[in-house]
């Protein structure tokens, strides 16, 4: 039946699925909701689960952690690849946070509110 | 020279990195030597305006050529390829980008408070050194990396003036440029499912027989391509962030903004339709038809939004909405003659957007006016800077002698070479609404009667005007003869075609 | 917070975390962590005193042109070893392929350029986590620069 090889295939590729669920909540929260910190969280989340589908392409079951084993070199390892480029998007996305968040810093200092419908109000009535 | 010769053969790399360099020598000097800030940074981008130089130089020699980070052989390292494309987008970067740093040395201590003016020059380096990366790089995730550096520093470059409304323009370009990179990773994820490789050429060659067996990933990842590149270079519906980020920047950061950055994403996009998918991809999914009628959208829009504006910089701001559409047109026309048209209308717009900017910035630094309704007569004082402006707007629309002709003679010829004169219709409708909005200026300015008495003007330095000049002798320069550049974009053209 | 419990926890707990910090640096070629995890957590532990502490002794600790200096090199060191493997004839950043000794694995001493590179970057991590705290926290006036182009400018 249609239905039981959907879950099946959702049973075996449970990662995949679970940081499609934490990409979609990360989106519609960064564009949905007001306050400019619950932003900048939604941003952490959208780009924390891009990381976890990376990372979990190159999982193999069973296999070795991808640093060289002196004692016993041969054996399967899984894929060092992805591992390697995550650390750099994490670093960058810490970055990106940090820069997000002395920015809303200063907002407040300028505006005295951090919820972007009355920044919006009051940049209309300014203009 | 022994040590000339090594330098030359390792230039890619040493182009991109001396800018880092110089980037993170100027907090050192800042606490120490504030007054070496200034030569510094002009010193380091001369060096980077004459190693592109040498670039093209030995790109028109050899041809296209590479050269591997660190020794390692893709797949396991890092590939920087140097062909025509990547050399003409240097050239541009530099030259302008080394205009704008003189223009801005003026202009600065006005605009900025004077603990900032050394971190401005950092972040200026950095986003050169960034915008640099993105053109020679040849590895999908080493782009993402140069395109987050950009994507600071450009937000960065806003929001340094403090105030209070180029905090909120700076926070929106952040968060909606996260959002485009968010997706863009997200594609690299999907083709590194199917293909295994990072390196452009491999997943090409990979693709070919994946894209039959996992069509919804293909789909996938060139769908939120286009919108991640669509975010950061305003494509026409995700061009929100524009008006106001570039409007209430100070002046050289608006020129840079307009003139590179929005132009760097473009590039980045034709290197990956070119290099990164099949040719046969594209008659499956219709991607480029979809670019082809969003940028429509973006020009005539652009153009009508332009008109109603009274703010002299929002009005250059939306008016740069409809020009990066001329650009994804040729791009979207998918044949030699229009792409050579697109990518020529990168150098022209540069060219023609900065000097506005600077016209604009001359004008605040000198008199204060910042409406389109209080400019009457002020060419009587500001005689060459509105001199400046005309041939500029007339550039804009089209006008033969000046640069903005060739580019739009070339996309009007790639219109007819597909059979699709309705675009050649969508070049002449938006031409006559530029003129619209440019030229009722220049007449206000030169012929009307100066009406507020209360407005003093201050000098113009030299060294914001000299910038202004040479960039209108260059806008002349390549409407009467666009032979050099003309030649090496229809090599790039027929050498990314094949 | 100016708790006596706390300063006295605080006291004893500094080195340690500062030492665990210094390990995942120093190994970073040999076990998992490396240049930035390790940086994290050594400027964690400047975050912590801090914040158990004043501001201002945190400040007498390390100032913050000493954080800035300290960023700025560890960056550098980073670009110089790149340069440094074009001079001895490989490409850019060329580890084994340009010369730099390697040493057996397994051993701390071993790998060529990365202890150097590693070292570099878990002294930017650190004074980067330490600038950042210190702006964010302490704040700066705001000041107002009324010459950016306002005057000549009629209402409306």
């Amino acid at each position: 039946m249609e239905v039981m090889e959907i879950l099946e295939n959702l049973r075996d590729n449970y990662f995949y699925f679970i940081a499609m669920v934490l990409f979609i909540v990360g989106f519609h929260t960064m564009l949905t909701h007001s306050n400019l910190i619950k932003k900048v969280i939604a941003m952490n989340i959208m780009d924390t689960s891009v990381f976890l589908l990376f990372v979990s392409i190159g999982y193999v079951h069973g296999a070795k952690p991808p640093i060289m084993d002196t004692v016993q070199p041969e054996g399967v390892y899984i894929n060092p690849l992805p591992s390697a480029l995550i650390i750099t998007g994490i670093i960058v996305a810490i970055s990106i946070t940090a820069f997000a968040l002395s920015l809303v810093a200063k907002i407040y200092q300028y505006y005295g509110t951090i919820d972007a419908d009355e920044i919006a109000e009051i940049r209309g009535s300014e203009e | 020279m022994y040590a000339l010769e090594h330098v030359l053969n390792h230039l890619p790399a040493i182009l991109v990195i001396s800018l880092f360099v110089f980037a993170f020598i100027m907090p050192l000097l800042f606490i120490w030597k504030r007054d070496w800030c200034v030569p510094v940074a002009t010193l380091s981008m001369g060096l980077s305006l004459a190693m592109s130089l040498a670039l093209v130089i030995q790109v028109n020699q050899v041809g296209t050529f590479v050269y591997h980070m660190g020794g390692w052989e893709p797949p396991y390292g890092i590939e920087f390829r140097v062909d025509y494309l990547s050399a003409y987008m240097l050239l541009v970067l530099h030259g302008i980008g080394l205009l704008i740093l003189v223009y801005s040395i003026g202009d600065l201590k006005k605009e900025l408070a004077d603990r900032v003016i050394g971190w401005y020059y950092t972040l200026y380096l950095l986003l050169m050194g960034a915008m640099s990366g993105m053109a020679l790089t040849n590895d999908l995730f080493n782009l993402f990396v140069f395109m987050e550096i950009c994507a600071i520093a450009a937000c960065a470059i806003i929001s340094i003036k403090e105030d209070r409304e180029c905090l909120e323009a700076s926070f929106k370009y952040l968060i909606l440029s996260a959002m485009g990179t968010g997706c863009y990773l997200l594609s690299v994820a999907m083709l590194y499912m199917i293909t295994g490789y990072m390196h452009m050429e491999k997943v090409a060659v990979a693709l070919e027989t994946g894209a039959a067996e996992y069509p919804y990933n293909v789909l996938v990842a060139m769908s939120l391509m286009v919108v991640s590149f669509g975010v950061k270079s305003a494509l026409f519906p995700l061009h929100v962030w524009l008006p106001d980020a570039h409007a209430s920047a100070p002046s050289p950061s608006s020129a840079v903004l307009s003139g590179l950055v929005i132009k760097i994403y473009a590039v980045a996009m034709v290197h990956l339709i070119f290099r990164a998918f099949p040719r046969e991809l594209f008659e499956m999914i219709p991607m480029l038809e979809i670019i082809l009628w969003l940028s429509t959208l973006g020009i005539i829009f652009g153009s009508i939004f332009a008109m109603v504006q009274e703010n002299f910089k929002k009005m250059l701001a939306y008016s740069s909405i409809a020009q990066i559409g001329y650009v994804f047109l040729g791009i979207g026309l998918f044949t030699p003659t229009a792409l050579v048209g697109g990518l020529l209308h990168i150098l022209n717009h540069a060219v023609m957007k900065s000097m506005l900017f600077m016209v604009a910035g001359i004008i605040i630094y000198s008199s204060g006016i910042k409406r389109l309704q209080h400019f009457d007569g002020i060419a009587s004082r500001l005689t060459w800077t509105m001199v400046a402006f005309t041939i500029g707007g007339a550039s804009m629309v089209g006008i033969p002698i000046t640069g903005g002709f060739i580019s739009k003679l070339y996309l009007a010829q790639g219109a007819l070479e597909v059979e699709r004169p309705f675009f050649l219709l969508v070049i002449l409708v938006s031409s006559l609404l530029n003129a619209f909005y440019y030229f009722p200026i220049s007449i206000n300015a030169f012929l009307a009667e100066q009406k507020r008495e209360d407005i003093t003007f201050k000098p113009v330095l030299k060294s914001m005007l000299v910038p202004v000049l040479i960039l209108l002798a260059l806008i002349i320069f390549l409407g009467l003869n666009p032979q050099p550049v003309t030649n090496m974009l229809e090599q790039a053209a027929e050498m990314l075609f094949e | 917070m100016e708790d006596q419990i706390v300063r006295m926890i605080c006291r004893i707990i500094v080195p340690f975390i500062q030492v665990y910090g210094m390990f995942i640096i120093i190994f970073g070629h040999l076990s998992p962590g490396g240049g930035f995890a390790g940086g994290a957590i050594a400027g964690a532990s400047m975050v912590l005193f801090a914040l158990s502490f004043n501001l201002e002794e945190g400040s007498k600790k390390i100032g913050e042109e000493t954080a800035s200096v300290l960023e700025s090199g560890g960056a550098l060191v980073f670009a110089f070893m790149g340069i440094i493997s074009i001079f001895l004839g490989g490409n850019y950043l060329a580890n084994l392929a340009a010369g730099f000794p390697g040493g057996t694995t397994g051993k701390l001493l071993s790998g060529g350029a990365i202890p150097v590179i590693t070292l570099g970057l878990g002294i930017k991590v650190t004074s980067s986590i330490i600038t950042l705290f210190y702006h964010l926290i302490g704040g700066e006036e705001v000041e107002e620069h009324g010459s950016d182009g306002n005057s000549g400018e009629s209402q409306g």
